[in-house]
């Protein structure tokens, strides 16, 4: 009855209680083990497809997906799983990945660390899914050719359209199940019980900041500061900062009056950057700023909107500490001016995941985060790498979550 | 009739703006004394308060959606006589518009000032392309019925082309034409329901329409897979059943009383003396030329209890000349609608329908 199309690897449409017999089972040739052979090879081979100049050209965020697979890489995530004193690691389970629907990659970073860990598992594909996760899925049926046969047996993604009886089933048989996409996501998918042992791995709605050093921008080089733009940029601009870590708010830190002056000088460069990269900004999307931007202010939370062409928006803050969180359309930034990262310690909830920063020292960044300590902000991160997947997302050390400790005492 | 034209659609494009700019500056100032949120806005796109304009394309519009997601009245809550809502497609988003006593008694003024303009003063027979179970279920009133209901008020001895269970009753519809077909007769109804319920089976039945008036509304979005286009749908009602006098119209909740009436030679919209329309580059926000198409802001003097005088919609459309078609003033035609702006987040999983 309930059936579901199987995307990797390619094969006919399958019932779900056949498939996790299938995954339940003992594959042939011994399970995997935490950081096996077998699956950092075939995800090296993976990797080396979506690095292909092709690829990568036309899916910049495969490029990153690849370094990030690279062998070396590898090496050092799995270096992190190394026990010590009595304790022995060993693979989850069986897990159940849950990914969003418009974030095309961030299924394989989940699943490849959960595989490194030496499990089983299920990878709900969206039906949406389209470019980047098409040519992930072409790349990994291509990469299976050359791979070890328990690859195909342990690893599945699979698709299939509103239906509770699989996703019940999945999450009955699962280990960990693991929900991206935000709250509704989570809410939905925790209707589906789990068995007693197993645990969701969730990651919810989250907001994202960007902060500048006022100091730090006058010491900067006029190079410096056009990379620093061209990083902020990147980090905005893509995925039409709508994902987790999009930066939305900008807030200076430090001398109000020098602030004045770096807002200018960096919303040109930014107007520059935005027009050598040929940003182009849909109508529907201009309206959905102008609507974001408006509502912002009809709550008496911005005094000062300004647009340059489509592309850039700004909303001066009222105070910092009503800083929307909702996502407002691509190029729309709330800006507000504060003393010192104290201040923003403030602010921060659990919901905010990462402040992306500017010209600050290591020192001023940990006294930050020991001054939040852990209340919200998982990571802090320099302009320019707030999309870059890390095995620690969102608090957790995903290898460790992923994998789970016997102990051993004599 | 043309007397009566003249009293609604009477003025020429320089003298409209005349008349138009002092009262959307009297009522950008109403707005901003009497809705905050309203005037935030405003201010916080450095727009000076008392500073008057020099073209229609300047005054200050509002997105469409804002009343979507924000309180937006200018009448204390102890006035507010009537909400009125939108119907979202899916439900989820509707548009609340608040009105007091004045307003509900001026939209229906408004909109029947309009409509005699191709009606005449006379209430006529009037053939509904709808079902009566849309304005008799009360507990799922919609947006529909309220417009069947609104409209019903311009004719009289209705009937319903459609049973309870929406399938045409052509006894109904031929007894209605048996009764007052040998007259000018009314037909009202939402343009996709006209065309599957009344021009299909008038076409089935030989049933002559020719003394009908047709005022219809909603959108060709649902005829685009029938092939039907405007110009189509009124070749093959003339063809098929003699029907003429058939006037589109382009109106919104957000702007109710204000309808924009196709005229008599068909395929261009018109602007009453009241009301006026812009539109605008989606990249400059400038106001685009003649024949050139853009977003379209329906601008009217008949909203004061809530800021919705200059609305910018999230339909395009396109002018196709001034003060040189049946009626003074700009005309111009609907083209569709944008699409929505969907964003790449990571906030998706079950949006769409579904964990499709």
């Amino acid at each position: 009855m309930s059936k579901v199309q199987q995307r990797f690897p390619a094969g006919p449409d399958v019932e779900v209680a056949g498939l996790v017999a299938e995954l339940s089972g003992e594959p042939a040739g011994g399970r995997l083990k935490v950081g096996d052979e077998r699956v950092v090879d075939f995800l090296v081979k993976f990797a080396r497809k979506l690095l292909a100049p092709a690829i990568a050209r036309r899916y910049p965020e495969l490029a990153s997906l690849g370094f990030f697979l690279r062998r070396g890489e590898i090496a050092k995530a799995l270096s992190t799983m190394d026990t010590r004193g009595d304790a022995l690691r060993f693979p989850r389970g069986l897990v159940f990945h849950v990914p969003p629907a418009n974030v095309d990659t961030i299924f394989v970073y989940s699943w490849a660390l959960s595989a490194l860990a030496g499990n089983p598992n299920v990878v709900r594909i969206s039906s949406r899914s389209a470019g980047a996760a098409e040519t992930v899925i072409e790349a990994l049926n291509e990469a299976l050719a050359e791979a070890h046969p328990i690859i195909a047996q342990t690893q599945r993604m699979v698709t299939y359209g509103h239906d509770d009886a699989v996703t019940a089933a999945l999450s009955a048989a699962c280990e960990l199940r693991v929900i991206w996409g935000g709250d509704r996501s989570v809410t939905e998918l925790r209707k589906h019980p789990l068995a007693p042992n197993a645990r969701d791995l969730t990651f919810p709605d989250r907001a994202s900041f960007a902060a500048i050093s006022v100091a730090g921008w006058l010491a900067a080089t006029p190079e410096q500061r056009r990379d620093a733009v061209i990083g902020f940029y990147n980090d905005s601009y893509w995925f039409d900062q709508a994902a987790c870590s999009s930066p939305r708010t900008l807030f200076w830190v430090g001398d109000d009056a020098a602030a004045r002056v770096g807002r200018e000088e960096f919303r040109t460069l930014l107007g520059e950057v935005v027009a050598s990269k040929h940003f182009v900004v849909e109508p529907a999307m201009a309206v959905q700023k102008r609507v974001s931007a408006y509502g912002v202010a009809a709550q008496g939370h911005a005094t000062e909107i300004r647009f340059d062409g489509n592309a850039v928006a700004t909303l001066e803050l009222v105070d910092p500490s009503a800083v929307p969180r909702e996502w407002l359309g691509v190029g729309t930034f709330p800006q507000a001016a504060l003393t010192s990262l104290a201040e923003f310690a403030n602010i921060v909830q659990r919901k905010d995941q990462t402040l992306s920063t500017f010209g600050f020292s290591r020192d001023e960044l940990v006294d930050f985060a020991h001054t939040v300590a852990g209340r919200g902000i998982d990571r802090i991160v320099p302009f320019g790498s707030a999309l870059s997947f890390a095995a620690v997302w969102d608090g957790y050390d995903l290898l460790s979550e992923f994998s789970r400790l016997t102990t051993v005492s004599v | 009739m043309t007397a009566i034209v003249q009293g609604v659609f009477g003025l020429g494009q320089a003298e409209r703006e005349a008349k138009l700019l002092p009262a959307l500056a009297e009522l950008t100032e109403h707005h901003r004394d009497h809705c905050e949120p309203y005037d935030r806005i405003l201010g916080s796109l450095g727009h000076v308060r008392g500073a008057g304009f020099d073209s229609v394309e300047q005054v200050p519009w509002l997105p469409v959606r804002m009343f979507k997601h924000h309180v937006l009245k200018s009448v204390p809550d102890d006035e507010v006589f009537k909400v009125l809502t939108s119907s979202g497609t899916t439900g989820a988003e509707v548009s609340r518009i608040y009105l007091d006593k004045e307003a509900a008694a001026d939209q229906p003024r408004y909109l029947g000032r309009t409509l005699q303009a191709v009606l005449g003063e006379k209430r006529l027979p009037m053939l509904m392309v709808d079902t009566i179970g849309i304005i008799k279920n009360r507990r799922s009133f919609s947006a529909r019925g309220a417009g069947v209901l609104g409209m019903a008020n311009f004719g009289r001895k209705h009937i319903y082309a459609l049973d309870e269970n929406d399938q045409p009753d052509v006894e109904a519809i031929k007894g209605f034409l048996a009764a007052h077909g040998d007259e000018p007769f009314l037909i009202f109804g939402f343009t996709f329901m006209v065309w599957q319920y009344l021009y299909e089976v008038a076409r089935e039945h030989e049933l002559d329409l020719s003394n009908g008036i047709l005022i219809h509304s909603g959108g060709w979005k649902k005829l685009v897979d029938r092939a039907v286009d405007n110009a189509e749908f009124r070749r093959r009602f003339a063809k098929d059943t003699g029907l003429t006098r058939i006037h589109n119209y382009y109106g919104m909740v957000e702007q109710l009383g204000t309808v924009f009436v196709e005229g008599p030679s068909g395929n261009s919209l018109y602007c009453p003396d009241f009301a006026d329309v812009v539109i605008r580059d989606p990249e400059t926000w400038a106001e685009q030329p003649v024949g050139v198409p853009g977003v379209i802001e329906v601008v009217s003097t008949v909203p004061r209890s809530y800021p919705g005088h200059v609305l910018l919609t999230e339909d395009l459309g396109v002018v196709h000349g001034i003060d040189d078609g049946d009626w003074p003033g700009k005309r111009f035609s609907v083209l569709g609608r944008l699409p929505r702006a969907e964003a790449r987040g990571c906030s998706d999983t079950f949006s769409g329908g579904g964990a499709a």
